[in-house]
C-alpha cells in the first residue's frame, strides 16, 4: 500500500503504522494531491479506509449552491459540512485570507466497504489552525 | 520594461501568489484490513 500511495501525484512521503492502522501522507511542496484518488488507491491496494482527515491551506469561497467551501486550487475545493467552526469562517468568504484547517473528509458508513466514487468529498472542520 | 508592464506583473504576482501557497499539506487515514 505504501508504494501504491507513494506513486500518486503530489505525494512526498507515506508513513504506515501497522500497529494502529494509521497512514500519514505528506504532500510535496506545491504538489497537487487528489484525496478521492488516494481513497481509491487505498482501496485498490486491498485495504479499507475507515476515515480520512486532511490538513489544507486555502481561501474561503461560496460554492455554486451558496455553501461555504475551502478553495485549495482554482480547480479544487471542498464544501464544508456546516458546524460552529465553518460559521466562524463565513466572514472570510471571498477575501484573500488564507486559512489552514484540519478536517474530516471521509468516514466509512456502517456496512459499506468501498467509498462511493461519485459522491464529492465534503470537509467537516475539526480545527482552524491559522488565518493569514 | 515599461512602467505599465511592471505594474501588471506586480498585480499578477499579487493575484497568483496567495493561491500558490494554498495546498493540501497532509492527509491522515485510518485503515482496516492491513496486514
Amino acid at each position: 500500500m505504501k508504494q501504491h500511495l507513494g506513486r500518486q501525484s503530489g505525494v512526498q512521503t507515506v508513513e504506515v503504522s501497522l500497529l494502529d492502522g494509521k497512514v500519514d501522507v505528506t504532500a510535496k511542496e506545491d504538489g497537487y494531491i487528489d484525496p478521492a484518488q488516494l481513497l481509491k488507491a487505498t482501496y485498490d491496494s486491498g485495504v479499507t479506509a475507515a476515515e480520512m482527515d486532511m490538513t489544507a491551506r486555502g481561501k474561503i469561497v461560496k460554492d455554486a449552491s451558496g455553501g461555504l467551501a475551502l478553495q485549495v486550487t482554482p480547480n479544487q475545493s471542498f464544501t464544508f459540512v456546516p458546524n460552529e467552526l465553518s460559521k466562524e469562517l463565513e466572514s472570510l468568504a471571498g477575501t484573500s485570507t488564507l486559512v489552514t484547517v484540519r478536517g474530516q473528509l471521509y468516514k466509512k458508513s456502517a456496512g459499506r466497504k468501498k467509498p462511493e466514487p461519485s459522491t464529492p468529498l465534503t470537509l467537516l472542520i475539526l480545527e482552524v489552525q491559522k488565518k493569514e | 520594461m515599461s512602467r505599465k508592464n511592471f505594474a501588471l506583473l506586480i498585480l499578477f504576482g499579487m493575484m497568483v501568489g496567495p493561491m500558490a501557497q494554498a495546498q493540501i499539506k497532509h492527509i491522515e487515514m485510518r485503515v482496516e484490513g492491513m496486514t
